[in-house]
């Protein structure tokens, strides 16, 4: 099957005439979290307008290929190398991040940062959103990270289980395209149903891999009295595999190829690239492009790019959203726009972790609970890396096929942060940049050349082992997204100002982290290069010891959900307590990160969502009127958490 | 450009990358390279540096066509590499060849030997990315490029033999 992106679906829609429209729903950013609730209530026979900041062609193989290009030809080929730099809908880079020194906040970038941490977490604000360069590894959230308030005193209790959010996960890893095995993934308390396969099969651990899992695989840890055996596990992987036929009662499952082009030709199989992020050069790898044009297919779903949300308007009596203010900018090097509007029944803010609090903020909507932007959370990453004994062909394969997630879960919780251990197949390129930095060093400094220098590479890079230590965050109201009316992008948006510091709860993982590392490595009989760099933007201390934290790119809390009104922003259903028919959705409304990359239950999250709208929809059958100050109104279900 | 000069150059990048001739060539970008080294240094630079590599290649002639790789290897670190104008030049030669990108030269170097546009860092073509020598050498594909195929990250690396036993430490 290929994910036919419809003729002309990116510009068809003339925001003029969307003006006049009153859409079942209008929703704010065309990432994994805009798309899935595009496509859903679409099929549902709803009308509904994307909003989408950056610029979009048509996504064709064309213009994924523009992005190639810019990949293969960019100097930098860092995380954002393969995207246009737009000035009017700007993003972070992961080259952006400077030290940051007290009392001088950092605003040479998109990203003002306050500090005192800085961090280089980036996302992507163009068609299809940060899935267009993510990693894609999809991991499911340990039952216990829904209670880690109560099972262990530390972060916060969300008003779902693990229970609740099950079937939507099934759901996820069908649209995202899953590979993995059941018999690999049923860890911690993960729990399947009866019968369960992921869509296709696991992709198999690479030699580096292997190598490591043969002395690790077995190596006992104890931790807060409980003992442990840690083990080499292949991560599940929104990636095509083998397709595996016993799937969905054995109806087996089509993998979704790349868009808008035919599978023989790519969007097959993953092939190995070792380029998942920042670009799938086959589109082997999920993006969101691949729901937006089943989304754009219902012909129910329209889009307009280059449309910046400036403000979301609210009744001030009811609180009800009226209509989404933005700024439709007519050239992507050019600050000339032209003010328009969307209205809608229900409004969906889909724009990501950092932008939702911000648009939020900047139309003064802080939530009753004063929680608006507050409880920023990311994954910390600490890095380590050595050189294993023999040569293990590193730089083949995805970025990592597998990893250690044993200390995800466990009673040490209580006293210290829980992480997941990626093996990187991609070498020390994340901490050093290697393999070029390897190549300039053993030319320039080394005096090498020819068969010496054919020599010194094997030696150098092809044993290359890199640790990452994927460690959760816990929520702290006091790392926040926030605004500020003077500081403001070329279209007169104002730019998140984020202001963070890693918890000591954190710290206390991230040094455990490291003493781990030590013990890894000299199983392995491998050389621990690791050195962390003072001057190193993200170098953070803990009882005497240096550490270069770095960020995870999972952004979450900032519009949290919960029970109560008074301390969380969105309910479980990521509806506004505030506003009855506004939804924030994505990251924000996570309560704990815990140890897995956020998008699945992101994705998760959203398809449960839908199900609420749709009944919200159905309930608010009244004719709605709106005038410039009066509102929409109905009463909305009470939804069932 | 004449055809000599490429012979030339084909012969130096030989040695300087222990690839052989026709790997070289294979990558469609041999002319290209000379181009852009003319381009940034200068041709004046680029004859030096043949010239120099000539008469390393006389000094280790033992007479029946092949070289001594010992006198060669001396002959090289004391006619090129240690030679103010010429070693960054080659050593650049090499990294044009291995990362498919020309790494701009120091103000150290352009401030004596003119030649600005040495300093600039630029790929040549977004093919040159993907034939960088590095990726054969670590036998592994360039990130992006060139997919080696499903699985294939399961099986031991294809680097030479003479690579793993050379190697450790
Ligand atoms: C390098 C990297 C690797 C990653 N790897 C993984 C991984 O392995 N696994 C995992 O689970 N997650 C991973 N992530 C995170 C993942 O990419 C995000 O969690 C996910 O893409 C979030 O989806 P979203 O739809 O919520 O937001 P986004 O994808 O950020 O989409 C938001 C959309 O809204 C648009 N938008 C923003 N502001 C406005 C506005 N004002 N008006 C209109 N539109 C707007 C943007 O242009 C964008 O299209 C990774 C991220 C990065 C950067
Ligand atoms: S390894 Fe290659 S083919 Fe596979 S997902 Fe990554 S970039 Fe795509």
């Amino acid at each position: 099957m290929y994910a036919k992106f419809p003729d002309g679906a990116a510009r068809r829609t003339d925001p003029a005439a969307a003006a006049e429209v009153l859409y079942d729903a209008v929703i704010v950013g065309g990432g994994i979290a805009g798309a899935i609730v595009a496509s859903r209530l679409g099929e549902a026979g709803k009308r509904v307008l994307i909003l989408e900041a950056g610029p979009a062609e048509d996504l064709t193989l064309r213009g994924y290929e523009a992005y190639l290009d810019r990949f293969y030809s960019a100097i930098s080929k860092d995380n954002q190398a393969p995207y246009p730099v737009v000035a009017n809908a700007p993003m972070p880079r992961g080259t952006d991040a400077r030290r940051i020194f007290p009392g001088a906040p950092d605003a040479s970038a998109y990203i003002v940062q306050n500090g005192p941490f800085a961090t280089d977490t980036t996302y992507t604000r163009v068609l299809g959103g940060t899935t267009m360069h993510w990693e894609a590894k999809t991991l499911r959230m340990l039952p216990e990270d829904f209670r880690m308030r109560t099972l262990y005193g530390e972060g916060a209790d969300w008003p779902l289980g693990y229970e609740d959010l099950a079937p939507y996960y099934t759901e996820a890893e069908r649209e995202i395209g899953v590979s993995a095995d059941v018999e690999d993934q049923a860890y911690l308390g993960i729990t399947f149903d009866e019968g369960y396969v992921f869509p296709m099969k696991g992709l198999p651990l690479s030699y580096l891999d292997r190598m490591v899992a043969g002395d690790i695989d077995g190596m006992p840890v104890e931790l807060d009295g409980e003992k442990r055996e840690l083990r080499v596990r292949p991560f599940p992987q929104g990636r095509n595999g083998i397709p595996n036929p016993a799937y969905d009662g054995g109806k087996g499952y089509v993998p979704r190829g790349a868009v808008s082009t035919y599978q023989v030709e790519v969007g097959g199989r993953c092939q190995g690239n070792n380029n998942c992020v920042p670009i799938c050069p086959v589109q082997a790898k999920y993006n969101a492009g691949k729901t937006l044009a089943a989304a754009l297919r219902t012909g129910r779903v329209d889009l307009v790019a280059q449309a910046v949300a400036h403000k979301v308007h609210v009744d001030e009596r009811t609180g009800r959203v009226t209509e989404i203010e933005y700024r439709r900018y007519d050239r992507p090097d050019s600050p000339g726009f032209t003010t328009m509007r969307a209205r809608g029944r229900l409004f969906v803010l889909a724009a990501n972790a950092v932008e939702n609090p911000r648009l939020m903020l900047a139309s003064g909507l802080r939530s009753s609970s004063g929680l608006m932007g507050r409880n920023f959370m990311d994954h910390a990453y600490l890095l380590a890396w050595a050189l294993l004994p023999e040569v293990a062909g590193t730089f083949r394969g995805t970025n990592c096929t597998g990893g250690i997630t044993d200390l995800r879960g466990g009673r040490f919780r209580r006293r210290q942060a829980a992480f997941s251990v990626d093996i990187h197949n991609d070498g020390w390129g994340w901490a050093r940049g290697a393999p070029m930095t390897d190549l300039i060093d053993l030319v320039d400094a080394g005096g090498r050349y020819g068969e010496s220098l054919r020599q010194g590479l094997v030696d150098r890079v092809s044993r290359q082992l890199q640790l990452a230590f994927m460690v959760e965050v816990p929520a702290d109201p006091s790392n926040r997204v926030t605004v500020d009316p003077a500081i403001t992008d070329s279209l007169g948006n104002m730019r998140p100002i984020l202001t963070y510091d890693i918890p000591e709860y954190t710290m206390r993982g991230v040094a455990y982290a490291r003493q781990l590392s030590k013990r890894i490595f000299a199983r392995l009989g491998a050389e621990d290069h690791t050195a962390y760099d003072p001057a190193f933007w993200g170098y953070a201390v803990h009882t005497g010891e240096g550490y270069e934290i770095r960020g995870g790119n999972h952004l979450a809390g900032t519009h949290v959900m919960g029970r109560d009104p008074s301390t969380s922003v969105v309910n479980a259903d990521q509806r506004c307590w505030d506003h009855e028919n506004l939804y924030l959705v994505g990251g924000g409304s996570m309560p704990t990160v815990g140890t897995s990359n956020v998008t699945l239950t992101v994705a998760a999250l959203c398809l449960r969502s839908v199900r609420v709208m749709l009944a919200q929809l159905a309930s608010e059958t009244a004719p709605i009127h709106l005038t410039s100050h009066g509102a929409a109104r109905g009463r909305s279900p009470e939804v069932a958490q | 450009m004449t055809d000599q000069s490429f012979e030339e150059f084909l012969h130096l990048s030989v040695d300087l990358t222990a690839f052989e001739e026709t790997e070289l060539l294979g990558t469609g970008l041999a002319h290209q390279y000379l181009a852009k080294v003319r381009a940034a240094c200068g041709g004046e630079v680029v004859s030096a540096l043949l010239d120099a590599h000539r008469a390393a290649r006389a000094d280790a002639a033992d007479g029946v066509g092949g070289h001594d790789p010992a006198v060669l290897d001396r002959a090289l670190r004391h006619r090129i590499f240690s030679d103010d104008r010429l070693g960054p030049v080659a050593r650049n030669v090499i990294k044009l060849w291995y990362a498919g990108m020309w790494y701009g030269l120091p103000p150290e170097w352009t401030d004596c030997y003119g030649a600005r546009t040495a300093a600039e860092t630029a790929t040549v073509t977004a093919a040159s990315y993907q034939e960088g020598l590095l990726w054969p050498a670590i036998g592994a594909n360039p990130p992006g490029a060139k997919a080696p195929g499903y699985g294939s990250w399961a099986q031991p690396p294809r680097i030479d033999d003479r690579y793993l036993r050379g190697g450790a430490k």
